[in-house]
């Protein structure tokens, strides 16, 4: 049963991702977000200012007076149009996360493939060294036979020195592209652990939703039943102006 | 002249990147290596061909460090595309969606209806007893409520908890990367400069060779009847190369947008290149844009001789007016570009020198 609502849940979300993928804005995505926030909240006050005062409300009706039913059942129906609201929110955010996520993944592969091109470059920078050093040897002897030869040589020994900095500098950063991709597969993970506890708060919100539906509805019930045992006020109810007595 | 060389190979290079990437570099580097094979080896006791191999490496190191560069900039590029994300805060869920006063609620809810049960406890009332279950039911569905709401509060807290450590990874990664970034722009801007060290070495070393081996140049021979004439290469064109002429013969112009030059700027240039039998001749006019010192930026001049075997075809010409030059005509990095450059005798008034890259008509 577990199993089920997780691939429900996850079904849910990677439908809104597939939905959110089609929108290339990163921008309209977080305004989407805060207007659903936006949203969410306004339902959650909603159904405060109605739920925080129902029962002493029905309290002061008779039994059977359609008004309290209907009172418990108006704020069901805010309690249902807040939880959908933070369902839908909480969707938006999954599919937002999911996302982000999927782009860290990419970065971390396309810089995984960037270090070991550093490392190449470290080598390549080796190898022009050596290149080079071969060259200037050869010219020292050259030198000899003609020497018109040294303004060049100092060159090549110039070049050299700049080489040997860049082979240096290729090391170093090859050692930074490990470091930073490092970096950023402790980021893919933290992106996975966030997204894994929005999963997790997302079911955390559904159930409570059920929950919030049960009791609602067993509430509903004992009004009934506060109807059928005492018949108080179902005349009444049918005839406002004698006003309600409330219950005892 | 060796700027224009490195601007138009950089076009080429540039050109190359998107298709080949680090492989395109890696053979413009193998082609500089043999290039230069025993130059250096060779450069105490050669000469003209020596000379010759220096100009071709100092091509080939040019096109290896534009290739190299242009390949490296545009990754860089991507990778600072790629990073962006790594500029803005993830996604995490609002925790102000799970205020207290929902646990509250329900846990007045709980303690209203557990009081009404406890009131019923006694009554035996049939009508009562259905109450008192049916206050049961809702008692154990707001139990349940809290328990849930619990939990909610609970994966809230965890997933603020996953955000925060994510975001603050996120900050560190970021800098990593910026770090890194600005370390490989320092090796590009490096890159860059060991290019044109590259391009003054083979310059000295061409000189340098030249200098102790060039056998003095041979006599000008100018005919009477006509107004240019042509002498033998000069010892640094004298070495052995397997162009065709197709690269030299043509009708050639400078492009009227994006033209390429060194020193003066052309207005306009046609040129003319004929070839039969190893004998080339041509005519080449140019117009000049006005520069201090130039009052006339008008050069016209034919010129004609047998073709060398080199890269560089390097012809000796004498104006009507008596002017004498030099004029090279120098294949470009693509079939269909030529490089010319010319040099007269100092003249009051007159264009002395021209360098640009004319396209085939």
């Amino acid at each position: 049963m577990k199993r089920a609502s997780s691939v429900f849940i996850c079904a849910a979300l990677f439908f809104s991702g597939a939905v959110r993928a089609q929108d290339p804005s990163p921008q309209d995505s977080a305004l989407d977000l805060a207007a659903l926030e936006q949203t969410a909240q306004k339902r959650h006050a909603e159904w405060e200012a109605l739920a925080k005062d129902m029962n002493d409300r029905v309290a002061r009706m008779l039994p059977c007076d359609p008004r309290a039913l209907s009172a418990v059942t108006e704020v069901s129906r805010a309690s249902e149009a807040r939880l959908a609201a933070l369902g839908d929110y909480l969707r938006a955010a999954s599919a937002q996360a999911f996302a982000e996520t999927a782009a860290a993944r990419n970065l971390l592969s396309a810089e995984e493939k960037r270090a070991v091109e550093s490392s190449l470059e470290r080598a390549d920078a080796s190898q022009e060294q050596t290149a080079v050093d071969t060259q200037s040897d050869a010219l020292a002897q050259s030198v000899k036979q003609r020497t018109s030869l040294e303004v060049p040589q100092k060159l090549l020994a110039q070049i050299s020195a700049k080489i040997h900095r860049r082979a240096t500098a290729a090391g170093q950063q090859a050692g930074a592209a490990d470091a930073a991709v490092a970096l950023l597969r402790d980021l893919v993970a933290k992106f996975e652990a966030r997204d894994a506890a929005l999963r997790e708060e997302f079911a955390a919100s559904e159930a409570e939703r059920t929950r919030w539906n049960g009791y609602y509805a067993t509430r509903r019930t004992r009004a009934q039943i506060e109807c059928t045992i005492t018949q108080i006020g179902a005349a009444s109810s049918n005839n406002p102006a004698k006003g309600p007595q409330g219950k005892q | 002249m060796k700027r224009l060389l490195i601007g138009l190979l950089f076009c080429g290079a540039a050109a190359l990147i998107g298709q080949t990437g680090r492989d395109a570099y890696r053979r413009a580097y193998d082609v500089w290596q043999q290039a230069q094979t025993n130059l250096e080896r060779d450069a105490g006791t050669g000469g003209a061909p020596q000379v010759a191999q220096a100009d071709r490496s100092a091509s080939a190191a040019a096109s290896f460090e534009a290739t190299r560069v242009a390949y490296l900039k545009s990754s860089a590029r991507e990778a600072a595309q790629r990073r962006q994300i790594l500029q803005s805060p993830a996604a995490r869920s609002s925790p102000d969606l799970m205020p207290p006063a929902v646990a509250d609620l329900a846990k007045t809810e709980l303690q209203t209806v557990t009081r009404a049960i406890a009131k019923f406890a006694t009554d035996k009332d049939r009508g009562i007893q259905q109450l008192r279950q049916s206050m049961e039911r809702e008692r154990v569905a707001l139990t349940a409520l809290s328990d849930t709401i619990q939990a909610r509060q609970k994966r809230v807290a965890a997933t603020s908890e996953a955000a925060a450590a994510l975001e603050q990874a996120r900050a560190k990664t970021a800098a990593a990367f910026a770090d890194q970034s600005a370390q490989f722009s320092q090796t590009v801007a490096q890159m860059e400069m060991e290019g044109t060290a590259w391009a003054d070495y083979y310059d000295k070393l061409a000189e340098a060779i030249q200098t102790a081996n060039a056998p003095a140049p041979p006599p000008a021979n100018i005919p009477t009847d006509i107004t240019t004439n042509v002498s033998p290469g000069a010892p640094r064109n004298a070495s052995a190369s397997a162009i065709p002429l197709v690269r030299y013969v043509g009708d050639w112009t400078y492009p009227s947008v994006n033209g390429i030059f060194h020193g003066v700027q052309p207005e306009s240039v046609e040129l003319e290149v004929h070839e039969k039998d190893g004998h080339v001749d041509g005519t080449l006019e140019a117009r000049f844009k006005l520069s201090p010192g130039v009052k006339d930026p008008v050069v016209q001049f034919k010129f004609a001789g047998d073709v060398a075997a080199a890269l560089t075809q390097k012809f000796s010409f004498t104006t009507s007016d008596g002017t004498r030059g030099v004029l090279e005509l120098i294949p470009g990095p693509a079939f269909n570009l030529l490089e010319v450059n010319f040099q007269a005798d100092p003249r009051t008034n007159k264009m002395r020198a021209g360098n640009f890259i004319l396209v085939k008509k």
